[in-house]
């Protein structure tokens, strides 16, 4: 088979590059490891008559950097990954909406000499905007193809779709031959007056804009409407603590139905399962083994997907940026920013992609302090765990006339994860000198959120999470059962089975390390898998309190209200806040911060916050109480 | 260098020359006023990355000449604020707001 054709699209951030590359792959995509803003370069087989293949790269304004995720994007046009071959042709995105900040980036990648051609995009808002481009003036003047898409509509692409096919032919009939390709580009570019050149495009863009194009000079009347309430210091204030209770509210409220009906699901199928399965080490496999420990993960798809759901139609609306402004000066005063809030509200769902988001920071310690305080965030695989002690010691009572104690209680958890990682990040920042680093964040315009766009992200984030129940979950299930099971107990034995077992015998070893915080064997052997995944916690508590199987509805609610004491249980709780539960996110934060140094510092530092934190309310609860 | 990048001295370290000619920091605008830029001047507060920052705000259209709308302010003082140039909306602190000279055309200071 041939060698595919490589196109990439490149363009400023926010122009819809990552809509026109879901158009443009459809379903074949392959799923990113991790959901987020396009910080890292990713590819889809492009359906045209040659083998082609699509990649997205992350937004950029410049070829001249200022963070780690322009650099991806610089690196990738320049053939700078080792082992990758440039793109052969440049698909450069330009908003229609906003051309001459688009066009610039397009006469600087001009200068790079390659195939390239432009789309323009959101032709549609452009459109109903009053903007008219002559499409067929502005190609002879920038000398490439020109080719309108609406990446909202299904046949938006058509006409790129079939330009692409052109080149794809093209590109397979003439390959460029080796001493064709222009020398030394990244010299050229350094060569590049970048001073002279910026001020000469843009009076070329100019001209070219003032002949080809005809657009109003102001922007619609509601943006700026709607951005005098969401901006204002004040209403925007009122605006932004409103959507995150809405958001919260609809994570914790509204997903219990959906839970419960998975639960009942979950139930139902173990029953079968056990009822028609004879009696034996296979059927404990699998009702306790796989459909419990996967079962108990799963229950957790609907908040995923709502949380999600919010903040993907929070970004896409254009409503992320402005929250970054308003809370940027409040954030300074820890040492970060406004450009750190999106990377820590998507830590809220997970801290691998809240983390890799940081690529979009430009101040290399704002970004430093803010992957060490991510994983304070309460992200949603805590929520598991979180939900089952709630439910199990504290009661549904009614304080203050309109509070439920539960929800406070939940709320406490994940304000103290914040408060923390406030206190953590304004110690950091005493220790480092500072250099000042702009802010410079484009607004860009209010948008309705795309159906098809929404629904494709969503997919992602879902296809991920069972991903990840599917293999990681999947094979923790499966080896802590075996730890519980193995081996047997003893003929004579006189306690339950599983203090014999592999897992009580670790557990019991843990014990004397966490005996000062008071947790028993059980709670101990919970923590190991949850170092894969933190909600595997709950499964596992099921396993080793047997209760699996037959569970009736909160049975393991039940049992752990018997078993445990409220210190025990608020320590427990008090460690899932801090501790560094998660092998995904040291393993990403060695990748982003390349240094084993920091990997290790971020480690031990929660590790010993989340023991003393537990110790602290072991103690003063047991005081209390 | 291009002499069009290096501050204008006098104008750098003598504000009552620059209040007399009319020409003042962005950071010093009122919300709603029009303004066009003058030049970019040098801000200490950068150190080594200051001319780097220059070209990128040039780059996102803070050039000589152009037109810029102050459409408003952070959550503590004039900190930081959102200005719009050639229909994009940016936020900009005031130390790089700071660099950025201007004079009216509508609207106070």
């Amino acid at each position: 088979m041939a060698k595919p054709i490589r196109f990439a699209l490149i363009g400023n951030p926010n122009c819809g590059k990552t809509s026109l590359f879901n158009r443009l792959t459809g379903a074949r995509a392959k799923v990113a490891n991790y959901p987020g803003v396009t910080v890292e370069r990713r590819s889809g087989p492009l359906d045209l008559p040659h083998p082609a293949e699509l990649l997205d790269l992350p937004g950029t304004y410049s070829l001249f950097v200022t963070s780690p995720d322009e650099q991806v994007a610089r690196d990738v046009i320049l053939g700078k990954i080792a082992g990758e071959a440039k793109p052969d042709v440049l698909i450069a995105v330009v908003d229609a909406t906003n051309l001459r900040l688009g066009l610039r980036l397009v006469m600087e990648l001009k200068t790079l000499n390659r195939p390239m051609l432009l789309a323009l995009n959101q032709m549609d808002a452009a459109r109903t905007r009053g903007i008219s481009i002559n499409t067929a003036g502005l190609a002879r003047a920038i000398g490439m193809p020109v080719i309108e898409t609406v990446a909202v509509n299904r046949h938006g692409t058509d006409d790129l779709r079939k330009l692409l096919a052109e080149y794809a032919e093209n590109c397979a009939q003439h390959p460029l031959e080796e001493g064709m390709q222009p020398l030394a580009l990244s010299r050229q570019i350094e060569e590049l007056s970048r001073e002279e050149s910026i001020e000469d495009l843009y009076s070329l863009i100019e001209t070219i804009v003032s002949e080809q194009v005809i657009q109003p000079s102001e922007l619609p009347r509601w943006q700026d409407r709607l951005d005098a309430v969401v901006m204002h210091p004040i209403l925007g204030l009122g605006v932004l603590f409103s959507i995150l209770l809405v958001v919260f509210q609809a994570v914790f409220a509204w997903a219990n139905p959906l839970m419960d009906f998975i639960k009942a699901g979950k139930d139902s199928l173990g029953e079968t399962v056990s009822f028609y399965m004879p009696a034996g080490i296979l059927k404990d496999f699998i009702v306790q083994g796989l459909i419990a420990g996967m079962g108990s993960v799963v229950v957790f798809l609907p908040q995923i997907i709502i949380l999600f759901f919010f903040i993907l139609v929070l970004e896409d609306t254009g409503y992320l940026t402005r929250a970054a402004f308003l809370l940027d000066r409040p954030m300074r005063g820890l040492g970060i920013s406004g450009r750190s809030f999106i990377p820590l509200l998507s830590s809220f769902a997970c801290a691998v992609p809240g983390i890799m988001s940081t690529r979009t920071i430009s101040d290399p310690r704002e970004r430093f302090i803010t992957i060490m305080i991510a994983p304070l965030m309460t992200c949603s695989a805590r929520l598991p765990v979180y939900a089952l002690i709630i439910g199990a010691f504290i009661p549904a009572q009614t304080v203050w006339g309109i509070f439920n104690l539960q929800g406070l209680t939940l709320f406490a958890l994940y304000f103290a994860g914040v408060v923390s990682a406030a206190v953590v990040a304004l110690i950091m920042r005493r220790n480092q000198a500072r250099e000042e680093f702009p802010l410079l964040l484009e607004l860009p315009c209010y948008r309705w959120p795309m159906a098809y766009h929404l629904f494709m992200g969503l997919k992602e984030r879902v296809v991920i999470f069972l991903r990840r129940v599917g293999t990681i979950i999947l094979a923790l299930s499966i080896v802590l059962w075996f730890l519980v099971s193995f081996p047997g107990a003893p003929a004579d034995a006189t306690r339950p089975a599983i203090e014999y077992s592999l897992a009580g015998q670790l557990g019991g070893f843990m014990q004397h390390l966490f005996a000062p915080l008071g947790f028993n064997w059980q709670m101990c052997i919970a923590l190991i898998p949850a170092m894969g995944a933190r909600e595997v916690a709950v499964s596992t508590l099921a396993t080793v309190y047997a209760v699996g199987e037959n569970s009736a509805e909160g049975a393991l609610g039940t049992t752990l209200s018997q078993a445990w004491s409220l210190p025990v249980a608020l320590a427990y709780l008090a460690w899932f806040v801090y501790a560094p539960q998660c092998i995904s996110t040291i393993a990403v934060v060695r990748r982003e911060t390349n240094s084993v140094k920091y990997t290790v510092f971020f480690a031990v530092y929660l590790l010993v916050l989340a023991y003393c934190a537990a110790w602290a309310t072991y103690s003063l609860a047991s005081w209390l109480l | 260098m291009n002499s069009a990048f290096n501050p204008d001295l006098s104008s750098a370290h003598h504000d009552v020359t620059v209040a007399a000619t009319g020409a003042l920091g962005l950071h010093e605008c009122r919300k709603g006023s029009q303004v066009r830029i003058i030049n970019l001047q040098p801000q200490p507060l950068f150190g080594a990355q200051d001319e780097n920052i220059t070209l990128r705000l040039k780059e996102l259209g803070f050039l000589p000449g152009a037109q810029l709308k102050i459409i408003g302010f952070g959550l503590l003082g004039s900190d930081p604020l959102a200005v719009q140039v050639n229909g994009t909306k940016f936020a900009l602190r005031r130390a790089e707001a700071a660099k950025i000279r201007v004079e009216l055309i509508s609207g106070s200071h």
